[in-house]
């Protein structure tokens, strides 16, 4: 049993519903549960980037009493007093741990209150029980793109916004979301591509409800594939996942993007970027510094993590010897879950294998170096695993750069980061900007701990 | 945050001349936020400073994450606590089929990893609504372990605050201890919370006069230390926490104790010490008289200083009322008081406040949205003591955090206040001046 002593214990469900709907404007959160809970989350919020719920999360505060007899009226009374005093366009009830267990039927509340409710009412019950956060975020996004998106393309009339999408996936808990958003829209707007939303960690309801109005949906994050499904079952739009990372990464995502929307990429544009920030390390190395011999660990979710990877491999040569990924809920897990963790990792072993051979998948030249590919270790497996390895950089969340103290070049990159502020909009990791901004600091990095050099 | 455009604030709040007798004050809203804290937080908060200790956490995954985070946002300080938790989920399945084996083979695990003395075994709401038997399930254990178990129940849902969380923590150390011949000239202090605990004012003058402080409960006690608390001549019962402990160990034991929590008046910080010492048998009048002195010297400069402003006070420790009459004296008229309950105790300090004419506001203080709106109603100059302070500042309202001089005792920690109040922290400035452009476009 990990007792998770240098690690932490994974956020269940409960907080991914929560992180899921906070960056909705016009949308109150009320959880049905102790105040003690809800007085929590005023810390976690807060290791996300200083953030805070307050005024968009509110307690119903139940008590004994209500947990004995059963009650519901806290629920029913805050929700009126939410509706008459803020107006808001969606109240959102969350179940807690405390009301999944006694068994409270939100669902049969919401039909008893709604018709005198201004507000539209959701419910979320998992309450803590349904998975890791991640399950959390998937229910929320499936919820929304099921019954919020309005179906207006049962109307014949009805067509898309040309060069228009949704941004699929971010939501307040992302890591480095702040930049990343910016770089990732500028680089759209560059191709006069406009985003319509950004599902969820930037919107409103009315937004949501427009979510057909994009012709192409853009998912950031493998959770935002089920809502993409959805959306293109619901309205026909069709979906691209990915995230842009290093030069060569962002203009073929800009030209999968254009191509998809069926625009022409200008070439000046294209060339003046990469004039600006396509600088190579070995621009940025002085010719005595050898480091073709450098490993790394990678501890980021999937889609941070293979874009990293091969980044790091393509364009730094450096060996992301060590890949830690998250595991998705085991209570939640489907067939088709699986069928994605399996593709992730097979793309990530076979683009890895590939970088190693040159950028060929099936060259036979090159020296074969596989990353090894730990998913959710315990803390002594990942220590074994880093002791092991000696890698001399590590990408990873919080907890790792603590469990790897000895490795000299930590740099945050991942969620949950506790002692790192990520407000300033001008440190992307994804996009043009980001390779700019990443390939920089990694020459900084190895400037200060001149010893990782080889001679 | 939404606009909201129905203000019904000024039905909410009574005057303190108003105010029935001891308890919790009437709720502000149905829906609330951020609500009281949760004893499962503060009592994982709280283990850490227990010596040659680890400590088990049983509960959901919510509270698992939380209480680790709340950890580590105290690591990023000048005074972290060592990291003696360890986490058990517990899960759906769990509830279903029962916990037990689970608990029994973490206990197991802990014990022989990681070699505590004591291992706090924690609970959660979740636990005590289920009614697994628990506590029959740790008896089966302990004779297989090395470590002394003990269980803190926290089942936050049965009350408002964290209070019996917290109080059922003080219990449980009552079980290391024995019975000891008494030692004169020795005390413990409980309900003190710092890794500075023995340097503050109280300690460093009773240690003057020869006074051994056996133990500062909870602050960094090795379990042997808490065995032999019982042999102290006195308690000194800081704060209410505290106070089932020494009931317990008076009880039990025969400890006498005092409980005194912590003044902030000049006037009642003398009576304060001259209570603890005629208790103890010693002689502190005149250090306790030059240290006065000095505060009172300090307590005119502030009032030059401040005399003429109004403030709003939350999120106090010790003795609020006392503050208040402190704020009072050097020219800070307190508008507000937003407290979560008013004790009894507080009835003396209560009058005192009341025969200087002040007559504050009193509001429940645990909803921040209710508080934004009393506070941009009273527009009072400053708010004292609450650790927020973007929403004042919003409201161009100056806010005093009083985090600073909660670690401290005695006159030094009044003198901390007032220097608090005078001198503006780094960054304040230009936290105003941001906020004032952001809500009135002032630039």
């Amino acid at each position: 049993m990990d007792l998770k002593h240098s690690g932490f214990p994974v956020p269940s469900d409960y907080f991914g519903v929560l992180w899921a709907l906070s960056g909705i404007r016009d949308l109150l959160v009320l959880e049905h549960g102790s105040t003690g809970t809800c007085n929590y989350n005023a810390f976690n919020y807060m290791i996300m980037n200083r953030q805070t719920p307050k005024g968009k999360l509110f307690s119903s505060g139940m008590d004994e009493d209500d947990v004995v007899m059963g009650r519901d009226e806290k629920i029913r009374d805050a929700v009126a007093e939410l509706d008459c005093k803020y107006h808001p366009k969606m109240i959102a009830l969350v179940a807690t741990g405390v009301t999944s267990v006694i068994g409270l039927d939100l669902k049969g509340i919401i039909e008893e209150i709604q018709p005198k409710t201004n507000a539209r009412l959701l419910s979320f019950s998992g309450g803590g029980f349904a998975g890791d956060y991640t399950a959390g975020i998937r229910e929320v996004f499936g919820t929304l793109a099921r019954d919020v998106a309005d179906d207006g393309s049962k109307d014949a009339s009805f067509k898309a916004d040309e060069f228009t999408v949704n941004i699929i996936g971010p939501t307040i808990d992302s890591f480095n979301i702040v930049s990343d958003l910016t770089e990732i829209e500028r680089m759209l707007r560059l191709m006069g591509v406009r985003v319509n939303t950004v599902f969820t960690c930037d919107t409103e309801v009315d937004c949501i409800k427009n979510l057909k109005c994009a012709s192409l949906n853009l998912v950031t994050r493998d959770i935002g594939l089920e809502a993409a499904e959805i959306l293109k079952e619901r309205f026909g739009t069709p979906y691209y996942y990915g995230l842009p990372f290093g030069v060569r990464g962002s203009i073929e995502w800009m030209k999968d993007i254009s191509s998809m929307l069926g625009i022409g990429l200008d070439r000046t544009v294209v060339r003046a970027e990469v004039e600006r920030y396509g600088f190579s390390i070995l621009e940025l190395a002085n010719h005595m510094q050898n480091f073709d011999h450098l490993k790394a660990m990678i501890s980021c979710p999937p889609d941070y993590s293979t874009g990293l990877a091969v980044m790091m491999r393509e364009e730094w040569g450096i060996d992301p010897a060590l890949m830690v990924l998250p595991a998705y809920s085991a209570n939640v897990q489907t067939e088709k879950q699986d069928r994605m963790q399996d593709c992730i990792q097979d793309r990530m072993q076979a683009r890895t294998r590939a970088m190693v051979h040159g950028g060929e998948a099936d060259g036979d030249s090159g020296t074969e170096r596989e990353s090894r590919i730990l998913i959710e270790p315990d803390c002594q497996t990942l220590k074994e695993a880093i002791d092991s390895i000696k890698p001399q950089i590590i990408f990873g969340n919080s907890y790792d750069l603590n469990i790897a103290k000895d490795v000299p070049i930590r740099i945050h990159a991942a969620f949950p980061a506790f002692d790192h502020i990520y407000r300033y909009d001008g440190t992307p990791f994804v996009g043009l900007r980001g390779h700019a901004y990443l390939t920089q600091m990694i020459i900084n990095q190895l400037n200060l701990n001149p010893e990782v050099f080889r001679n | 945050m939404m606009s909201q455009q129905h203000p019904d604030i000024g039905t909410k709040y009574i005057r303190l001349s108003e105010l029935p007798d001891g308890g919790s004050l009437a709720t502000t809203a149905h829906a609330k936020y951020p609500g009281q804290h949760c004893s499962f937080r503060a009592v994982a908060g709280t283990v850490p400073l227990i010596k040659n200790s680890y400590a088990l956490l049983l509960g959901p995954a919510i509270c698992l994450y939380n209480a680790k985070l709340s950890m580590n946002m105290r690591s990023l300080t000048s005074d972290p606590r060592p990291n003696n938790l360890l986490f058990v989920n517990y899960s759906q399945e769990d509830i279903i089929f029962g916990f037990r084996e689970k608990v029994r083979e973490a206990i197991l695990q802990a014990d022989r990893e990681y070699h505590p003395e004591v291992l706090f075994l924690i609970t959660s709401c979740l636990q005590e609504i289920v009614g697994e038997d628990f506590d029959a399930c740790i008896d089966e254990v302990r004779p297989l372990v090395r470590a002394r178990l003990l269980i803190i129940h926290t089942e936050n849902f049965t009350c408002e605050g964290a209070a019996p969380g917290v109080e059922n923590m003080f219990r449980s150390l009552f079980e290391l201890m024995k019975e000891q011949p008494q030692e004169a000239r020795t005390a413990n202090i409980l309900g003190l919370w710092t890794s500075n605990a023995r340097k503050t004012e109280l300690v460093r003058l009773l240690e003057s006069k020869g006074v051994r402080i056996k133990n500062i409960i909870p602050s960094y006690c090795t379990p042997s230390e808490l065995e032999a608390a019982p042999g102290a001549q006195l308690n000194i019962v800081l704060d209410q926490y505290g106070l089932p402990l020494a009931r317990q160990m008076k009880e039990r034991f025969g400890t006498d104790y005092i409980y005194s929590r912590k003044p902030y008046q000049p006037d009642s910080i003398e009576q304060w010490y001259h209570e603890i010492a005629a208790e103890l048998n010693i002689d502190i009048q005149t250090e306790v008289a030059d240290l006065k002195e000095k505060t009172l010297a300090f307590q005119e400069k502030a009032r030059c200083a401040l005399d003429g402003l109004t403030c709003a006070i939350s999120g106090v420790s010790g003795r609020p009322f006392d503050l208040a009459s402190l704020l009072a004296s050097v020219g800070v008229k307190p508008e507000a008081m937003l407290l979560q309950t008013v004790l009894s105790e507080d009835r003396p300090d209560i009058q005192s406040l009341l025969d200087l004419g002040v007559d504050p506001i009193i509001f429940r203080g645990d909803n921040s949205l209710q508080n934004d709106e009393l506070l941009a109603r009273l527009s009072p100059d400053l708010t004292v003591g609450s650790f927020e302070r973007t929403s004042p500042a919003r409201l161009g309202i100056r806010p005093v955090v009083l985090s600073t001089s909660n670690y401290l005792l005695g006159f030094e920690s009044t003198i901390e206040v007032l220097r608090l109040l005078m001198e503006k922290p780094p960054g304040l400035e230009a936290l105003m001046y941001k906020e004032r452009i952001l809500g009135k476009g002032e630039c």
